[in-house]
């Protein structure tokens, strides 16, 4: 894992980089084109926001980062894999090794414990049952919610759903943590609080996040913005940077 | 390990409830069907698996103990000529006509003549000493518990059999047969019976060895002898194997139970599959997230077996629970039903098999878990 809370000023090799990525879905006859020829990089470290109207391809830009979904053309560099070399298999290897979640929904299992979801991915890992539960409960208490270890999802509030769900994220201590629209299911408060973890956990852990969102409370958390219109980016802000930067070609 | 599998199925245990009563009772339906047809098919070979004879004597070509001729009664002095014969004795079949005291009409009746005497072969594990010795008297008679009403008779009375005189003189338990109704007389007795004049042998000669493993052998040396005229020989477990093939099979029946059995068996299937698919489909965003996670298809596979094992055990431990209270009713109210540790163990491996078809069923469905679909 990368060291914590480096200087940002310290030029690092990027951990995810997007070539010429192009994506279009096909239904029937129509074919819709979402991302034209981007490229992108992401740097270590730091939380990266993506941020640009609904239906722009924000979404189907991660899913394409973080080697869900296959590009079309184009190539995806992360962590020094060639994700389009990689077969299904080797993808899922990838992602247990490398890669944490958060999605909108919370994805929680109704019979298990706010400690047994976060439990469950570290026992595909290969840790021993005692480390598992012992990452699980710290990752837990790292968002606030040791008191509520016992309860099941019916038992959480929304909020509380989306911090187990981003402690199920963290517990893998991931390189990479990838978040869609984390906070659009949450009122204010709620979404200010699972801000706030995502930020410290780019800079306690050195955890690289890349969050895709069109909530522009968002923006003023992120250390980078990545503006996104029409399967393009439009500019691309770091944070206190007043003039935006060119977007790599 | 999170034991996801099992803490799903506590959790939604009414989601699953539908596939557990399914498979429950599918096994129930395949334990009773199954007792059923061995205990009445088994009675059948009544004649056989309740005498004690380990050698049996009959026309050539018999298929049930029901379809024999007479052969010649001097077969017997060849047959106790074997060392390793120790008694033999006649057993006489004749088909009868009874009426009874009221107006019960004709009834067809299976009439076996026995030897009465206290060590004889016949029905001796049927027959309890001082039931059978009744028999000496002429014209008596034994009648099964089971068909006293359809007979029409009770304890010391009267009826008729082919026009003869006969008298009940006991009660006997476990002889219910199978397409007719069994009396029992003696040798004398049921020879009087006979209206057929073509009778004029015993129907069948029974053998006692000194060594019953040696059934085999012995039945296989005494073949082969056309001296007395046609006669051939089988060892009681192969005459009474043949005679339930035939009624099985002869009937129709054997194929009727496999092919209710092969219905009973997809019907639960199907519903198992479906509840274990509703299952995966109402978890099928947190199947995906773990996929998302790194978590292989193939785990995740294995939580719906996992589940697929779960339903069809508790399923088998319902059935088993309700199976075991029927056969005992049964049994109290002389219906006949017979469970071996074979049959029992086919009704298990047949549920358990039911449950693993269901569950590799069901994966199919997980092929729509995608983790891409989260990203909206
Ligand atoms: N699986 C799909 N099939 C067809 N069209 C899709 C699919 N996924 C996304 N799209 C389309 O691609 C465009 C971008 O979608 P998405 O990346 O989800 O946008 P965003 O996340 O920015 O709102 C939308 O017009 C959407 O309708
Ligand atoms: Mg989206």
């Amino acid at each position: 894992m990368p060291s914590a809370t480096a200087p940002l000023a310290t030029p690092r090799a990027p951990v995810i980089e997007a070539d010429h990525v192009c994506k279009a879905f096909v239904s029937g006859k129509l074919r819709t084109p979402v991302l034209n020829g981007l490229s992108l990089s992401i740097d270590p470290g730091e939380l990266t926001l993506i941020s640009g109207p609904s239906g722009c391809g924000k979404s189907t830009l991660l899913a394409i980062l973080s080697g869900l979904q296959k590009v079309d053309s184009g190539r995806v560099r992360a962590l020094g894999s060639e994700l389009g070399q990689l077969d299904l298999r080797a993808l899922e290897h990838f992602r247990l090794q490398h890669t944490g979640f958060v999605f909108q929904g919370f994805n929680l299992f109704p019979a298990l414990t706010a400690l047994e979801q976060v439990e469950l991915p570290l026992n595909h890992m290969g840790l021993s049952k005692q480390e598992a539960r012992e990452r699980a409960r710290r990752s837990l208490e790292e968002v606030g919610l040791s008191h509520r270890i016992k309860l099941r999802p019916s038992e959480l509030s929304g909020g509380e759903k989306q911090r187990v769900a981003i402690a199920r994220a963290l517990a893998k201590e991931p390189e990479l943590l990838f978040a869609d629209e984390p906070t659009s299911a949450l009122d204010a408060a709620n979404g200010q609080v699972i801000i706030d973890i995502l930020h410290t956990i780019a800079h306690t852990h050195g955890t690289t996040v890349l969050c895709v969102s069109h909530d522009p409370r968002l923006v003023a958390h992120s250390d980078r913005v990545l503006a996104m219109e029409d399967g393009r980016i439009l500019s691309d802000r770091r944070h206190g940077a007043d003039a935006p930067k060119e977007p790599t070609p | 390990m999170v034991a996801l599998a099992r803490k799903t199925l506590v959790y939604e245990w009414r989601r699953f409830l539908p596939a557990m009563l399914a498979v429950g009772f599918a096994g129930l339906l395949q334990l009773l069907q199954l007792a059923l047809v061995l205990g009445i098919f088994g009675a059948t070979s009544v004649y056989i698996t309740g005498s004690s004879a380990d050698v049996w004597v009959g026309f050539p070509g018999t298929q049930s103990v029901g379809s024999g001729r007479s052969i010649d009664a001097n077969v017997e002095s060849r047959v106790l000529m074997d060392p390793a014969v120790t008694r033999v004795e006649p057993y006489v079949w004749v088909d009868g006509d009874w009426r009874g005291a009221g107006e019960t009409g004709g009834m067809s009746v299976f009439v076996s003549g026995i030897d009465p005497a206290a060590d004889g072969l016949m029905f001796s594990k049927v027959l309890p000493p001082a039931l059978r010795e009744r028999l000496a008297e002429p014209d008596a008679v034994i009648v099964d518990r089971a068909d006293l009403d359809k007979l029409g008779v009770a304890l010391d009375q009267t009826a008729t059999i082919n026009g003869h005189r006969v008298r009940v003189v006991g009660i006997s338990h476990g002889l219910r047969g199978l397409g007719g109704i069994n009396v029992i007389a003696s040798l004398d007795t049921a020879r009087r019976l006979d209206n057929d004049a073509a009778d004029n042998g015993p129907t069948y000669l029974v053998a006692k060895l000194r060594d019953p493993q040696q059934a085999e052998t012995v039945a296989a040396r005494l073949r082969g002898s056309s001296e007395f005229g046609p006669y051939t020989t089988w060892s009681a477990a192969d005459f009474a194997h043949i005679s339930v093939l035939y009624w099985l099979f002869d009937t129709g029946a054997g194929a009727g139970v496999l092919f209710l059995a092969g219905i009973v068996f997809l019907v639960g299937a199907v519903i198992t599959s479906q509840t274990l698919v509703g299952a995966v489909q109402g978890s099928v965003r947190e199947y995906a997230t773990l996929n998302a996670l790194g978590v292989g298809v193939g785990a995740l596979r294995k939580v719906v077996l996992e589940q697929a094992f779960w339903v069809g055990a508790l399923g088998l431990f319902g059935a088993s629970v309700l199976g075991v209270l029927l056969l005992l009713l049964a049994r109290s109210q002389d219906v006949p039903v017979v469970l071996g540790p074979l049959a029992a163990f086919a009704c298990i491996a047949l549920v358990m098999g039911q449950a693993a078809v269901s569950g590799v069923a069901a994966m199919r469905s997980m092929r729509r878990i995608d983790p891409a679909t989260l990203l909206r």
